[in-house]
This record gives C-alpha cells, structure tokens and sequence, in this order.
C-alpha cells in the first residue's frame, strides 16, 4: 500500500501506574480502519485500563492517543466521538430503551425529527424495535446487551470499545451473540476496540489480536500466527492448551532442524532459522498430535504411548497418553472417532510444521 | 422461605409498633372529640370544637404552616448543604475517608440540650455571630436569630444534617460508576452527567432522606422550645403546651393527630411521586 489511509486509531508509547503498580507499560498499536482489533490477556493484564484510556476515563501517565490522524490524548471525555460498551451494560435504569439508545444524540442536540428514526433504525440493528418503549430492568441480560450496543452505535463514533460485553451472558446467549456481533462490524464496516479474557472469543472474531501480560503487549498478529507461531511462552499457554518440552537444537536437516528434548528423544521442527546448540523450548498443541494405530512403523516425530486417561466431551476426545519414558503429553481427538480406553497401547506423531518453538528456558 | 415465615420476622417490628404507636394514637382519637371546660377539665360529650378550631383559628392555622414551611426548609437546606458533603465522601478514595464520616456524625454524639444551647450562645442578641457581623460592619444594629424562625432553621437544619447525610452517601455509593462513565462516553458533559444520571438515580435517597429530615424536624421538641422561646410555637411545642401546661387533652389529642396525619400524608404522596418518577426506591 503506498498510500495507506491513517489508522483509524493508534496508540504511542501508552503508560499508566497505579500507585507502585504499573498497570501498562509502553503500549504501542494501530488500527486499521474497519479492522476488529482484540485486547487479549488474563484479569489484570492492562488491557481495560488501555481501553478506559483511549475512551478518556483514566488519564494516561505518558503516551499519546491518535483518532484518525488526530491527536486525542488531552480531550475531555465527552468530545471523543467514541463508543463504548461495558461488561455491565452500564444502561441508564430510570429511561426508557429508546431514551437509552436517544441519550447520545440528545446530548449532541440532534433535532427530534431526525433522531427518532435514527434511534429506530439502530433498534431494528440489534432486533430491539419492538422494545423501545420498555426499562431497561424488564430486558433479559442478552437483550440489554443489544441496548448497550445499539446505544453505543447510534452516534456513529469513529470507533467502537467493547470492554468484554459479552462475559456476564451464558455461555449459549455469548456464542449467538458473538456471531450477531461480527456480523454487525462486518455490515456497519465500524472499527472495533475488543477487550477480551476468553481466548476462543479474540481468535474467532478478530482480524488481529494482540496479546497482553502485565501491562505490555507481548504478540500483534493474525489469530492463526498468535495461535500458531506465538512469540512467547505466556502467549502458547494462554490461547489455548499445550504440551511444553525442553531442549537443545542439534543440527539442520534439508526441512528443518532436529531438537532433541531433555531426556535424549529428537523431534523435527520444521523452522530453519534456528541455529545448532540453542536451547529451546518446543510446544505442541493438544490437537496437533494425532493417535496412529501401534503397528505404525517407527519414523520421524513418532513415538510408542500409553493411553492412561480418557475423557468424552461431546465434540473431542480428551486424552493424555504416557510415552515409554514416563513423560505425559495431553492430547486431543475428534469427537467423532471411537475412542480409546485407557491403557490402550497407541502411537502418537504430528507434523513438523505443527510444532511450537519457543525461545529457550531452563523449564 | 415461605410467606408465612416471612411474616414471622416482621412480627417484633409490627408488635412494637401496634403498642407504642397505633393503641396510644388510638387512644387519643376519642380523647380528641371530648368537650374541655377550663378549671373543669374533660367532659363527657362528643364535640368537634378542637378540629374546627384547628382549621379556622388563625392562630392555629399560623402555627401549621410555620410547621410545615420549617419542616420543608430545613429539608431543602439539608438536601443542598449534604448533597456536595454525601457526594465527596461517597466518591472518594482517600484514606481519611472513615474518619471524615465519622466527623460528619459527630454532632450526634454530643447532647441535644448541649448542642442547642451552644446556639444559644452563638445566635443571641450578643452572640458571636452578631459580634462578628458587627465587628465586620455588616450590620449596625445586632440581628435577631434567636425566638424566631431563623433560629430555629439554623438550629434544626445543623441537627439533622448528618442524617441527610448518611442517607445520601448510601444512595450514591448504589450508583453504579459505569453508568455515570457511559454518560460521559456518550457526550455528556460532567454537569449534563450529573443532572440527567447522579441526580434521578440518587433520587430514592433524596426522597427518604427528604422524608426522615421533614418528619423530625416537624416533631422535634426540644430545639424548637429552647431556640424558639415560650411563645414562638410550633406544632410540637404547641402539643407540649396543650398538654402539660393548660392540661387541654382534648386540644392536644387533636392537635397531635393532625400531625400524625399530616405525615402520613406527606408520605404517601412522596411515595406516588417516586412512583410517577419512575424511581425504584
């Protein structure tokens, strides 16, 4: 792109302590226009807090907030043209649906004529037109989330914060409403802000996310690069289970290098840029590791296991099996296949391509 | 819990109140209708003379309305001085924030008796305070603060601010922060936030606290017979009187139940207009 339009929003170099605990530390991002941007990290991480600082309630300690090109670090609150949607809903209890939804257009002297259909078609958005009339206490949690929503987008902010909107709905509601919000960004073309603890919520609806551990961001990318090829270990353990084991680069091969792990076994990776005699840490993902009948002739990233525990959850089998050296990986296997029980001898194998490497540590 | 268990705990409530509130109030309905002959005392009969009296004597008619006016002055100026006083202390997170409340209920501790005539001292003719106005040139001749409404408006609005008080900071600690934030977010501005969000949700403190401070100003005795004097009256003292001094129980009984139920009045229409508002207390 050689002229590529500003990101629809950046932060720079971004800081805030509270007290002796620094709550976010030198954060940098950009947004690009219509992207879905996921703040992903466990409680405490900083990432509402970066949220709250880009919406202008916590006042950054050093760093600056560009909206669209245009500097925002030091605008008051209600000048920012954003909307924000809380995990509480945060609606107004004493007005009515309609009066929730008007709020912001009111405040912004929208003449009547003009802000009740446009308070209508944003209801009809989020399938609510029927409720205008109702308080917000008479709505299910799913339906005042709606109203949150529809409240937040009416003003046609610039860009759009959810700070985990979906966490206090049950797990059935939070996945019907995770589709009707992507859908929703994905016809309105919004630039979303979303805050997130749940891994499986950031990888399915982001274009990008970035994953936060103690105040810093500690990967950007794609989900399938941060689920993929995660920059740190903190990043392979939190978006999703792994098996963690450690070793020491032992030469090239025409594909890859060969690791061999603590303990004296050779697995192949297929990463190039490694060189002999690093230490390493190498991840393998639950359902990168494929049972193989026993009989399967011994080759490349194949070993002998035990299955010593078995677990049925509907879509996947829950396995951890035992290698010959007493060493337990977990593993997972499509809910479709007839199971294994436990004490079955098997054989396991992935593909080189599928193996995590990790930067080494003494773990 | 079963409806009936539940009643069950409300029964040491409702008991108290049958036996020190409804039976004497009961008692004095008959009393309230009986003829009084001054150096006789209480006749038989049935007379309506100390109603009718209440509601056309334009000395009793002054006396209700210096009642009620009282009562609704001393709540406003409670709700505007606790207002700012409950808000701070609600919102902040300063470490002296237990010892602040504690200065804001600390009037409390001290005696009434002690408290009112420490006015006393403040507002006489030659008080301090019109020492000091005096002194500043504010005024040329000393101001009356004392036997008259001023006094007592000062003396019962300083009594019964922490109570305003305490029940604000509740109602405003309930406000949930995200609510006033999302105003914000919105476009509000921080007054525009206070007044379409703080303010309506913080109304069911604003109403029982209005309520508490009305009902006992208007039935206060001590305060308004020392700051008011023997013959500025109000209702209270003026049911005082009527009963231990001219030992008129007829009168008094009268008096007594238009106050009760001008109370009751008070509260039930105060409840119809949260209702109205659409306030969940």
């Amino acid at each position: 792109m050689s002229v590529a339009p500003p990101p629809a929003l950046a932060l720079h170099r971004l800081r805030k302590t509270f007290g002796a605990v620094v709550a976010v530390d030198d954060v940098s991002l950009e947004a690009a226009p219509g992207e879905f941007l996921s703040l992903l990290g466990p409680s405490g991480c900083g990432k509402s807090t970066v949220l709250r600082m880009v919406a202008g309630l916590v006042e950054p300690d050093a760093g600056a907030i560009v909206l669209a090109g245009r500097d925002i670090t030091r605008v008051p609150v209600h000048r920012r043209n954003l909307g924000l949607v809380f995990q509480s809903y945060a609606l107004f209890p004493h007005m009515t649906v309609f009066e929730n939804v008007a709020f912001g257009l009111r405040r912004r002297r929208v003449a009547e004529a003009e802000l009740r259909p446009r308070v209508e078609r944003v209801l009809e958005l989020v399938r609510l037109d029927q409720l205008g009339a109702r308080h917000p206490r008479e709505l299910s949690g799913g339906q005042q989330q709606r109203v949150a929503l529809a409240r937040a987008l009416v003003t046609e902010p610039s860009v759009l914060l959810l700070d985990e909107p979906l966490s206090n709905l049950d797990a059935l509601l939070r996945d019907e409403m995770r589709v009707e919000l992507k859908r929703l960004q994905e016809r309105l073309g919004a630039t979303m802000i979303f805050v997130t603890h749940d891994q499986a919520e950031a990888l399915t609806l982001s274009d990008r996310v970035v994953v936060m551990d103690r105040g810093r961001v500690e990967q950007v990318g794609r989900p399938d690069e941060v689920y993929r090829r995660p920059a740190t270990g903190f990043v392979a353990r939190f978006l999703g289970r792994a098996n963690f084991l450690a070793g020491v680069i032992a030469r090239r091969v025409p594909h890859g290098v060969v690791v061999t792990l603590d303990g004296g076994r050779s697995v192949t990776v297929a990463r190039t840029e490694l060189g002999a005699g690093q230490r390493v840490q190498i991840a393998l993902r639950q359902e990168s590791i494929r049972l193989v009948p026993a009989t399967t002739p011994a080759g490349e990233n194949h070993f002998a296991a035990t299955v010593v525990f078995h677990a049925f959850a509907g879509a996947a089998h829950h396995y951890v099996v035992q290698l010959e050296d007493g060493r337990e990986l977990e593993v997972v296997a499509p809910g479709a296949e007839p199971p294994l029980a436990r004490g079955t001898k098997t054989g396991i194998a992935w593909a080189p391509e599928d193996v995590i490497v990790l930067p080494g540590s003494a773990a | 819990m079963t409806r009936g268990r539940a009643w069950l705990l409300l029964t040491p409530a409702l008991a108290l109140l049958v036996v020190a509130f409804l039976v004497p109030v009961g008692m004095m309905v008959p009393t309230s209708f009986r003829p009084y002959v001054p150096l006789v005392g209480i006749t038989g009969g049935f007379t309506a003379t100390h109603y009718v009296k209440l509601v056309t004597d334009l000395y009793y008619l002054e006396i209700i309305a210096r009642t009620l006016v009282l009562g609704l002055t001393v709540t406003l100026l409670t709700l505007v001085i606790g207002y700012p006083v409950a808000f701070f202390l609600a919102r902040t997170t300063s470490r002296w924030r237990p010892w602040l409340t504690i200065l804001v209920v600390f009037p409390l501790l001290l005696n009434l008796v002690v408290r009112t005539f420490g006015w006393i001292a403040l507002l006489a003719q030659n008080g301090l305070v019109n020492q000091a106005l005096q002194a500043l040139g504010l005024v040329e001749a000393p101001v009356k603060l004392l036997f008259n409404f001023a006094g007592l408006l000062i003396g019962l609005t300083h009594i019964f601010l922490p109570f305003m008080v305490l029940v604000l900071i509740g109602a405003i600690q309930a406000i949930p922060r995200d609510v006033e934030d999302a105003a914000r977010v919105l476009g509000a501005s921080w007054l525009a936030t206070f007044v379409r969000v703080t303010l309506p949700l913080s109304a069911p403190g604003i109403l029982s606290g209005g309520i508490l401070v009305f009902v006992l100003t208007i039935s206060a005795l001590v305060t308004p017979r020392l700051l008011g004097g023997p013959t500025y009256r109000v209702m209270s003292t003026l049911i005082f009187d009527e009963f231990l001094q001219r030992l008129n129980w007829p009168a008094g009984s009268a008096q007594a139940l238009l106050l009760t139920a001008l109370v009751l009045l008070l509260i039930l229409l105060s409840g119809r207009l949260a209702g109205r508002a659409g306030v969940q207390a």
